[in-house]
């Protein structure tokens, strides 16, 4: 393959990638976008649940070709299986949809190749091109065929398992405590109840939660996540699924069709996200909510101020660092307090025994909250059980 | 006395699903997945064995 040369260069065709590719052609930059994967979005590495406030915001519009099931609420079950239930009124939104994603990060990159971006699929980026302490590009294969690729500004939005960062010269190294080890099965006749996503808390699942995402028909995404720093042996992720699965009846009797994994960080965000002509967005500046996990909402917004920034440097031919520190900014601004926030929220939670999650969840089980957040809900557990909520008194 | 080094990793294929987890983690960033095949470089690995911890399905052995 000939070498070739953009004006922005993004590596990776998720959620992030195709936002920052969209909104960078929009505003007129020359893109070019790479997928080492021959169909975007496919397999997927995800549990498939989104909430609806944010897509108006980055320029989504729900479409029936994407959505699965609109779920009414969550609920979320303690070690003893006393059961909280949101529902979506008094979620502010924070739940919405269950979503085909390979059909959402396929509509995303639509939108992108309509804004003119092009596509190359099969196409691995290999290391990066650095000339004078500037990102000018990447090494890449396309089919196998090694090729470089030069662009005034490159993306890294190579997801949890990025190297781009680190090719680049940013610190995005994970410790243990740092990230949950994922593992989903997609099964059919089960018992699941598709008005909800519900989620598992305890010991079934240390330093993360088991979660079942309705998908209609009963069929569901079951999954676990567990806290690197708490696995003992090789394999045991697995282990704690299937053993979740054995113990709920409505699920044992269910036949797994699809199986994946991957990767989530429960960790704050990268320090730095921006070097001379280069961005880092989404999972790869480790912008999934330490909390929740979910990191498609995240990934798209800061992708629309990558995209936006990255087509202004273009424009007035400026992609040093201090131009493109712009994008660090309004991304922070945008997502740090909250990242922040449900971080340290976690940081306590990794380690709460399973009798701390009764109490919490038996004290929110009778309580309408006006709005799902981390200090509401600690408010409500304190009027209950002031000594659980002793440790969080800095956020009360 | 053999060294660190002189252990084998290797991941089987009949194992790994391909999620990319061990990628994200290992610290010296020398875990390579093309879109399907997993594969270590076997000069920097220094067998610290955290990839095997991370990985879901325990595909990754050390020996
Ligand atoms: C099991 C699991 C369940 C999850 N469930 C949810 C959920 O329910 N809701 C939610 O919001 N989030 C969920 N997440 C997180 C969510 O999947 C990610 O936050 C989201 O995919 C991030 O988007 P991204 O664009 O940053 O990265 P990705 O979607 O990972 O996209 C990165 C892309 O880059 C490509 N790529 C990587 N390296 C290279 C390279 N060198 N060259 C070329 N291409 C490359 C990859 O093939 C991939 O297509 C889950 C994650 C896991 C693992
Ligand atoms: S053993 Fe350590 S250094 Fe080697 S591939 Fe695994 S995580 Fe990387
Ligand atoms: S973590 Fe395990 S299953 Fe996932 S890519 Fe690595 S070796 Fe394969």
């Amino acid at each position: 393959m000939e070498d070739i040369s953009c004006d922005v260069l993004v590596v990776g065709a998720g959620p992030a990638g195709s936002m920052t590719a969209k909104w960078a052609a929009r505003h007129g930059a020359q893109v070019v976008m790479l997928e080492k994967r021959q169909e975007i979005g496919s397999p997927v590495r995800c549990g498939e649940g989104i909430s609806k406030s944010w897509l108006p915001e980055v320029g989504i519009t729900p479409s029936p070709r994407w959505i699965n099931v609109e779920v009414e609420g969550a609920r979320i079950f303690s070690p003893s299986e006393k059961v909280m239930e949101i529902n979506e009124k008094h979620a502010g939104n924070e739940v919405g949809y269950v979503v085909e994603r390979d059909a959402f990060d396929k509509a995303l990159a639509i939108d992108a190749a309509n804004a003119g971006t092009t596509i190359l699929l099969k196409t691995h980026a290999t290391g990066v091109l650095k000339e004078d302490g500037k990102v000018r590009g990447v090494r890449a294969k396309h089919f196998g065929e090694p090729f470089t690729i030069r662009a005034k500004v490159t993306v890294g939005a190579d997801g949890f398992e990025s190297q781009m960062g680190r090719w680049a010269g940013l610190p995005t190294n994970l410790q243990l405590r740092d990230m949950d080890s994922c593992l989903q099965y997609r099964m059919t006749n089960v018992d699941c109840d598709a008005r909800y996503c519900d989620f598992y808390l305890g010991k079934v699942a240390p330093g993360g939660y088991v979660w079942i995402f309705p998908k209609g028909e009963g069929i569901a995404n079951v999954g676990i996540g567990v806290q690197v720093s708490q696995v003992k042996s090789a394999a045991e992720v697995k282990s704690y699924l299937d053993r979740w699965i054995q113990k709920h009846p409505g699920y044992a009797k269910g036949k797994t069709i699809d199986m994946v994994g991957g990767g989530v960080s429960i960790s704050q965000p990268v320090k730095q996200s921006v070097l001379p002509g280069f961005l880092l967005v989404g999972d790869a500046a480790r912008m999934i909510d330490p909390l929740t996990g979910g990191g498609i909402a995240n990934g798209c917004i800061a992708g629309k101020i990558a995209g936006e920034v990255a087509a202004r440097a273009v424009q007035s031919g400026d992609a040093s660092l201090e131009a493109l520190l712009e994008y660090d900014r309004r991304w922070r601004q945008a997502l740090e307090e909250k990242l922040l926030r449900n971080w340290i929220a976690k940081e306590k939670l990794v380690s709460l025994p399973d009798a701390t999650f009764d109490k919490i969840i038996d004290a929110l089980s009778g309580v309408k909250l006006e709005k799902l957040s981390v200090l509401n809900i600690l408010k409500a557990v304190r009027d209950k059980y002031p000594e659980v909520t002793q440790e969080f008194e800095a956020f009360l | 006395m053999p060294g660190k080094r002189d252990r084998h990793i290797d991941s089987f294929g009949e194992t790994c699903i391909s999620c990319g987890a061990c990628v994200g983690i290992c610290p010296l960033n020398c875990i390579y997945l093309d879109e399907w095949r997993i594969g270590f470089d076997e000069d920097v690995c220094t067998r610290c064995g955290i990839c095997v911890r991370a990985c879901p399905v325990g595909a990754i052995t050390i020996a």
